[in-house]
This record gives C-alpha cells, sequence and structure tokens, in this order.
C-alpha cells in the first residue's frame, strides 16, 4: 500500500529519508515508467533550491502543510518558466511567465513539482487518447486479456495513470464534465471535484469556464483533504471564484457521524448497467447502514438531458475560449502569406480531431439561426437539472452513483465520438449543476479492474462530503484487497 | 434539423478544412446535433438560462495598481516581434 502525505512528512520529520531522496525516487521510478503519463519531468536541477529549502523547514522544526512532496500538475496549469502544453500542438512550445493561482498555492505550502502530467487535448477527451504527445496507458491489466493496453479515462488520464502507479504522491487536474472522476475511478484513486467557485480557474488553459474546476487526484481521501486545504480559497482573479469562509478539510475527517445520514441513490442511473456496476453501489450500502446512513431511492427527471446539455454548452464555451489561438501573440505559427492565412494555418494544423470536432459544434450551436434552439435551450435546461438537485438534496445529504458506467476498455476501442462522451453520464450532471462530487475506488470487476463510487454533495459541503467518503473508503478497504 | 454547412460553420470557427476532411466532420457534426435534439422535446417557456450555477455576486477588488506582464513578458512568447510589437504580414497596402 502507498504511504499517505501524512506517513510521508512523518518520514521526513523523522530523518528516515530526506527531501531529496524522496524526489529522487519517485523521479527516476517516473523516468522508466511506460505509462506516459508525463508530458514533462522536472530533474532535480531545477528544483533544488525548493529541496534544500523544504529540507531546512523539517530540519528547523517547522513544515509546510506539503512540504517536500512531489506532485504531477496536469498539463493545464500554467506554470511559471515551466512548458505548459494542454496536450496541444498549437501550445508546444508556449512557456508561461506566471504561475496559475492553484498551483502557486501549491508551491506556497512546500510542495514540489516533479513534471506536467499528459491529458487530452485542452482538457477534451474521456480516454487521454486525444493528446498531441500520445496516449497514456493505464498501469491497471485486464487479467483476463493481460495484453491490451487500457485509456486510464481523461482528460485527467496522466495526472490518474501517474498517481496509480507511484510516480508521484498526488496530482492536480481538472474536471470539466468528469475529468478527475472518472480517469479516477477506471485507475483506482480518489479524484475530487469541488463546487464550482471553490478553486480559481486562473491560470488554467480555458476549456469551458462555467464549468471547468481543478481538483486533486490522490492515494486516500486524507491526502484529497489535504490538497483541498491548499487551493480551496478566494481569488480576484477569477469573477466567478466565491468568497464564503472556508473550512478546515483535514481536521475531524474521520470522526464519527454524530448525526443520521440520509444518502439517495438516484433509481434511473442504475437501468441498465451491469451487474459489476451495480455491486459498487450494494457493496457500499452494506458497508454504511451500520453507521447510522439511511439509504433511499431517488428519481431525477432530467437525467436522459444531461449529456446533451453538456455538449452544446461546453463546446460552445470552448469554441469561444480557443478562439484566441491565432498564431500570433504566442502558440505555433503556420506561415500563410496574408494574416487571415496565418489564422487559418495556425488553427488547422494546431488543433487534433477531438478539438477541432468540439469548435465546430460550438461554432454551428452558436451561430445565427441556431443560438435560440441550440445554445439558449440548453442553458435553460441546465437551470432545470441544477433545480433537480436541489429537489433531491431538499431530502438527502448525499447521492450516490457510479462514478462510470463501466471499467477501463481498450485503447483505440471507442472511435464513435458519442458512445466515448456516454463515458460522462455520471459524471455530467453533477457538473453543469456545479456541485462537489468524489470518486473513491470502491471493489474490482470481474476482469480485475478498479471501479469506483461517487458521492455527490450540496454546493460548498465538502467538508462533509470528504467525510462520508473516508468513512466509505475504510469500509471498503480497496487498497487492501 | 436541416443540414450543416461545413464550410460556413468551418469559416466562422477560423478553420480551414482538408478538403478529403470535410465530409468526415460534416457527418459527425450532424449526429452530433441530431443527438442533442432531444432537448427541443423540453418546455422551457417559464424557464430563464443559467449562466453561473452558483449565481453569486461577483466580488470587486480594491483599484490599485499591481505590476504584472510587463511588455517582455507578454512578447515572449510572440512567434515574431519587433521592437515592442506583434509582427504580422501587412494587412493595409
Amino acid at each position: 500500500m502507498k504511504s499517505s502525505i501524512s506517513q510521508i512528512k512523518d518520514s521526513l520529520r523523522d530523518k528516515k529519508i530526506s527531501v531529496e531522496e524522496l524526489y529522487d525516487e519517485f523521479l527516476i521510478k517516473a523516468k522508466s515508467s511506460k505509462t506516459n503519463s508525463f508530458n514533462l519531468l522536472l530533474d532535480k536541477e531545477n528544483n533544488i533550491l525548493s529541496i534544500k529549502e523544504s529540507q531546512k523547514r523539517y530540519e528547523n522544526g517547522n513544515p509546510l502543510p506539503l512540504d517536500g512532496i512531489p506532485l504531477g500538475i496536469k498539463d493545464l496549469f500554467c506554470t511559471k518558466g515551466i512548458r505548459t502544453t494542454a496536450s496541444s500542438k498549437i501550445l508546444s512550445n508556449f512557456t508561461p511567465n506566471y504561475e496559475s493561482f492553484v498551483t502557486q498555492k501549491l508551491l506556497d505550502d512546500g510542495s514540489i513539482f516533479i513534471g506536467k502530467n499528459n491529458c487530452d487535448e485542452f482538457a477534451m477527451g474521456s480516454s487521454n487518447e486525444t493528446s498531441f504527445f500520445g496516449p497514456v496507458k493505464n498501469p491497471w491489466k485486464n487479467k483476463n486479456v493481460p495484453t491490451d493496453d487500457l485509456v486510464p479515462g481523461g482528460s485527467s488520464g496522466g495526472s490518474a495513470a501517474a498517481v496509480a502507479e507511484g510516480t508521484c504522491v498526488a496530482s492536480m487536474g481538472t474536471d470539466t464534465g468528469g475529468s478527475i472522476r472518472q480517469p479516477a475511478s477506471l485507475c483506482g484513486i480518489v479524484g475530487l471535484k469541488p463546487t464550482f467557485g471553490s478553486c480559481s480557474r486562473w491560470g488554467i488553459v480555458a476549456f469551458a469556464s462555467s464549468l471547468d474546476q481543478a481538483g486533486p487526484l490522490t492515494n486516500s481521501v486524507e491526502d484529497a483533504a489535504l490538497i483541498l486545504n491548499s487551493i480551496n480559497k478566494h481569488d480576484f482573479n477569477d469573477s466567478t471564484s466565491s468568497n464564503h469562509v472556508r473550512e478546515d478539510y483535514f481536521i475531524g475527517i474521520n470522526d464519527k457521524l454524530d448525526q443520521k445520514i440520509k444518502i439517495g441513490i438516484p433509481s434511473d442511473y442504475l437501468k441498465d448497467v451491469s451487474g459489476d456496476i451495480l455491486s459498487q453501489i450494494e457493496n457500499t450500502k452494506k458497508a454504511l447502514i451500520k453507521h447510522n446512513v439511511e439509504f433511499v431511492d431517488v428519481e431525477f427527471k432530467t437525467t436522459e438531458y444531461a449529456l446533451s446539455t453538456y455538449y452544446i454548452l461546453a463546446p460552445a464555451e470552448a469554441s469561444s475560449n480557443l478562439a484566441r489561438y491565432d498564431g500570433i501573440r504566442y502558440g505555433v505559427r503556420e506561415d500563410g502569406k496574408s494574416l487571415d492565412d496565418i489564422y487559418l494555418n495556425s488553427r488547422t494544423k494546431g488543433f487534433g480531431d477531438e478539438v477541432t470536432r468540439r469548435i465546430l459544434i460550438g461554432a454551428y450551436v452558436l451561430s445565427a439561426g441556431y443560438y435560440d434552439a441550440y445554445y439558449r435551450q440548453a442553458q435553460k435546461v441546465r437551470r432545470l437539472i441544477k433545480d433537480d438537485f436541489q429537489r433531491i438534496f431538499n431530502d438527502v445529504d448525499f447521492i450516490l452513483t457510479p462514478t462510470t458506467p463501466n471499467e477501463a476498455f481498450k485503447m483505440g476501442d471507442k472511435l464513435d465520438p458519442i458512445s466515448m462522451y456516454k463515458n460522462d453520464i455520471y459524471t455530467v450532471p453533477t457538473s453543469l449543476a456545479g456541485l462537489p462530487g468524489i470518486s473513491i475506488p470502491s471493489g474490482l470487476s470481474t476482469n480485475g479492474l478498479p471501479l469506483g463510487i461517487q458521492f455527490i454533495g450540496n454546493y460548498f459541503e465538502e467538508k462533509k462530503l470528504l467525510q462520508i467518503a473516508a468513512l466509505a473508503e475504510k469500509e471498503l478497504n480497496f487498497n487492501e484487497q | 434539423m436541416s443540414d450543416i454547412d461545413i464550410k460556413r460553420i468551418s469559416y466562422l470557427a477560423k478553420l480551414k478544412l482538408p478538403h478529403e476532411k470535410e465530409e468526415f466532420y460534416a457527418n459527425s457534426l450532424k449526429d452530433i446535433i441530431k443527438w442533442v435534439d432531444n432537448l427541443k422535446m423540453i418546455d422551457t417557456s417559464e424557464t430563464e438560462p443559467l449562466h453561473n450555477v452558483t449565481e453569486k455576486t461577483v466580488s470587486i477588488r480594491k483599484d490599485e495598481i499591481n505590476k504584472s506582464n510587463s511588455v517582455d513578458d507578454v512578447l515572449s512568447n510572440a512567434p515574431e516581434r519587433a521592437q515592442n510589437f506583434f509582427k504580422v504580414p501587412k494587412v493595409v497596402e
């Protein structure tokens, strides 16, 4: 079993290992990994100052909350002086001269970045197969077909694979429609998407600004809470950043539930799911019922419209956000005789197939004559989806669902975009409502592959959400299986 | 649903699709638009569009100058620059 952040900090404090040795250990493993989970690894020389300062703080007895912890960072976060590509050709030469809000907070708390994790191009994908730098392999194998390479999920697939294979202690990902929770589930780790507006989007390469949210991919719920403590802060540079008072998410995470908890299970989510998936929900119920938890059936009225709403709104926002890539101010420029030719050539050659497809969908649904029928209608349905969740949260504390409709699948298996989009059926509704969701590993499929469950909480109730997830994690005991 | 004019859409998106890929994208777009068409069945005449899920008021910072993004910083990633400007082909004859 892998060590938690607290355990690693104890070892550093007790001088069982130095910060430098810890970094070396992870870097050597990352360099020899064959999963392609990093677009870039940082040699020790790049981080030597931070390593030494961190060591000094341990020696002086005042380490910071994440001191010396080697983290992976999805290649969607701008990192000062470190190449940031969004796994796209068009940004393949881009080195930001500023640090994203979230990664700055992680640095301020002493963590050390080991590299930039591969992801789907501009975070558009559910299998990490759309990256310009090649697909990421899931470290897990199907025990019945061990020769197959499996996808890690996406878009934070490199982050999930790296944490699962132990080439970083934890990784920062982003989630627009499931991009943290779905890969976490397919790789057997924990993934938390906080409430929209919790963690600043400043310095994150934008995909869909009304949905994008940063969050951690970790080995345990406790680690997720520690990282959330660092990154969940108000930021004036993000106009959607909420200025509510934040709690300490780590303290009391394992406290006994002091009141009766009611969890809703949406019956409409469980129609037509496989026995493997159903048993994850059943096992969780069995594990929690003895802890003063009551389960009730709930039914959404809007589930069948969630994916349609998402695949109008997200591409529409992406199409606008990606208008900035024009080959003039930064990124790769393709030559052309006129200014217009430069725009056209740079964009056409710079974007991959899936990104091109989504820009086209977005341009279509926003175009004159179609705007009201698609974009505006989707925004209205989004309100109905949010209201649907609010109706259910009037009666329950949490909602429990599977994270994904299936286990990790074979690379190249889902070529048709719609069948790929359906992977996010359980994560997209939460994203549209802006609610927090956490995926934790719950068990293995008959093929020996990890499966996950998702707890959804009410707005800004991450503290409670992490407590219930920690309890389920302890009871389900996935890491001991 | 009317037919999709892929040339017009790609023009709006400032993309020059290679001829052999036009049909691929046109079909893909057609499938997806057909798939999302189920939203039209919902009555939303009484529903307001939702732009920001948390619907919290925007917080406003104090109007103080903070130095960031120097000219050199901003231009450091430019494919081509001339003095303090981004360089592009001549636009006006």
